[in-house]
């Protein structure tokens, strides 16, 4: 797909990884419509990309704020479902004294915002995609996470599930033309991964990947890139983790 | 029935063309499920030139309705 003149949504593109996305997106000449619900970095997003006050995790929201893109723009080539929050809580902790066991709650939020996410934008926009026979392109923001990260029940479990969506999407939405992929990337040197993993650890990774530190927001950006412009690339959950995993 | 649209349905369902005729339902091909139906709508539309919306594509239950279907549309389906 030609990135110029396509029409991007970037769910979680306010800021992170999902901003440098949508800039690169922005620069290769796609028009590029950020939704996020972090207003604060919406109101600081640069003038040449267009920020959407949305929850993802609202179905309601989510058909309204890709309805209002179709009428403004016509049609979407390109969804990239970013939108997640990094959740660490062991399955035992010992020390907790309010009780021992990875939380329930904590479960099912870390999965509504990192896998309901993705299932509601993508049914919201491959419904757009269909009825105007769009072929389009979805790329899921994984995380190598998903082969069971230690002290990620939540988030490993719901990156999982985003892989698994990857390959079944890929696989029903071929016929009508429509590709879908995942990118997993490893430790990514941005805002959330500093919040939510400690110092120590992230020395902790470096020190056991390959090429000795954390990657960079762009790197990531440009695996989507190229995801996006191979028109044979469907069903993959392409790695970025400077070669964490191998 | 139009020898053309017999090739195009056979292929689709992996059913041998004598077995496709006028009365033939979707609960009488047992390949004919959902995902199917969004393969019968895409070859249709290729081999037609036509493009079918929401409605038509629900109407399309059996071989009688696809021939309704793709008339309104204006194909010419000679025997």
């Amino acid at each position: 797909m030609k990135i110029n003149g396509a029409v991007a949504v970037v769910t979680g593109g306010a800021k992170g990884l999902g901003l440098a996305i949508a800039k690169l997106l922005q620069l290769l000449g796609a028009t590029v419509i950020v939704l996020d619900y972090d207003d604060k970095a919406l109101s600081e997003l640069p003038n040449d990309l267009f920020g959407k006050l949305v929850d993802v995790t609202q179905p309601e929201s989510a058909k309204l704020a890709v309805s209002d893109v179709i009428k403004q723009y016509h049609q979407i080539d390109i969804l990239i479902n970013n939108a997640g929050v990094i959740y660490s809580e062991p399955f035992v902790n010992i020390a907790n004294a309010s009780g021992i066991m990875h939380a329930y709650n904590s479960f099912r939020s870390s999965l509504k915002f990192n896998l309901d996410s993705v299932f509601i934008m993508t049914s919201v926009v491959v419904e757009q995609m269909v009825m105007l026979r769009t072929k389009g392109v979805i790329v899921n923001i994984s995380s190598i996470s998903a082969n069971g990260n230690e002290g990620q029940t939540a988030y490993s479990a719901a990156k999982a599930a985003v892989n698994a969506l990857t390959i079944v999407w890929a696989k029903e939405l071929g016929r009508w033309g429509i590709r879908c992929n995942a990118i997993a990337p490893g430790f990514i040197a941005t805002e959330s991964t500093q919040q939510a993993i400690s110092k120590t650890s992230l020395d902790h990774v470096k020190d056991n990947t390959p090429l000795r530190r954390l990657g960079k927001p762009n790197e990531v950006a440009q695996a989507v890139v190229s995801i996006v412009e191979n028109d044979f690339i469907t069903g993959i959950i392409l790695k970025v983790d400077g070669g964490l995993r191998i | 029935m139009n020898q053309r649209l017999i090739n195009v349905l056979a292929k689709i369902f992996a059913i041998r063309e004598a077995e496709v005729n006028l009365n033939l339902r979707k609960e009488d091909v047992g390949s004919w499920d959902s995902l199917k139906q969004m393969d019968l709508v895409i070859l249709l539309e290729n081999e037609y030139e036509i493009a079918l919306d929401i409605t038509d594509i629900i109407q399309m239950v059996s071989v009688a309705t696809i021939i309704e279907v793709l008339k309104k549309k204006g194909v010419t389906l000679e025997d």
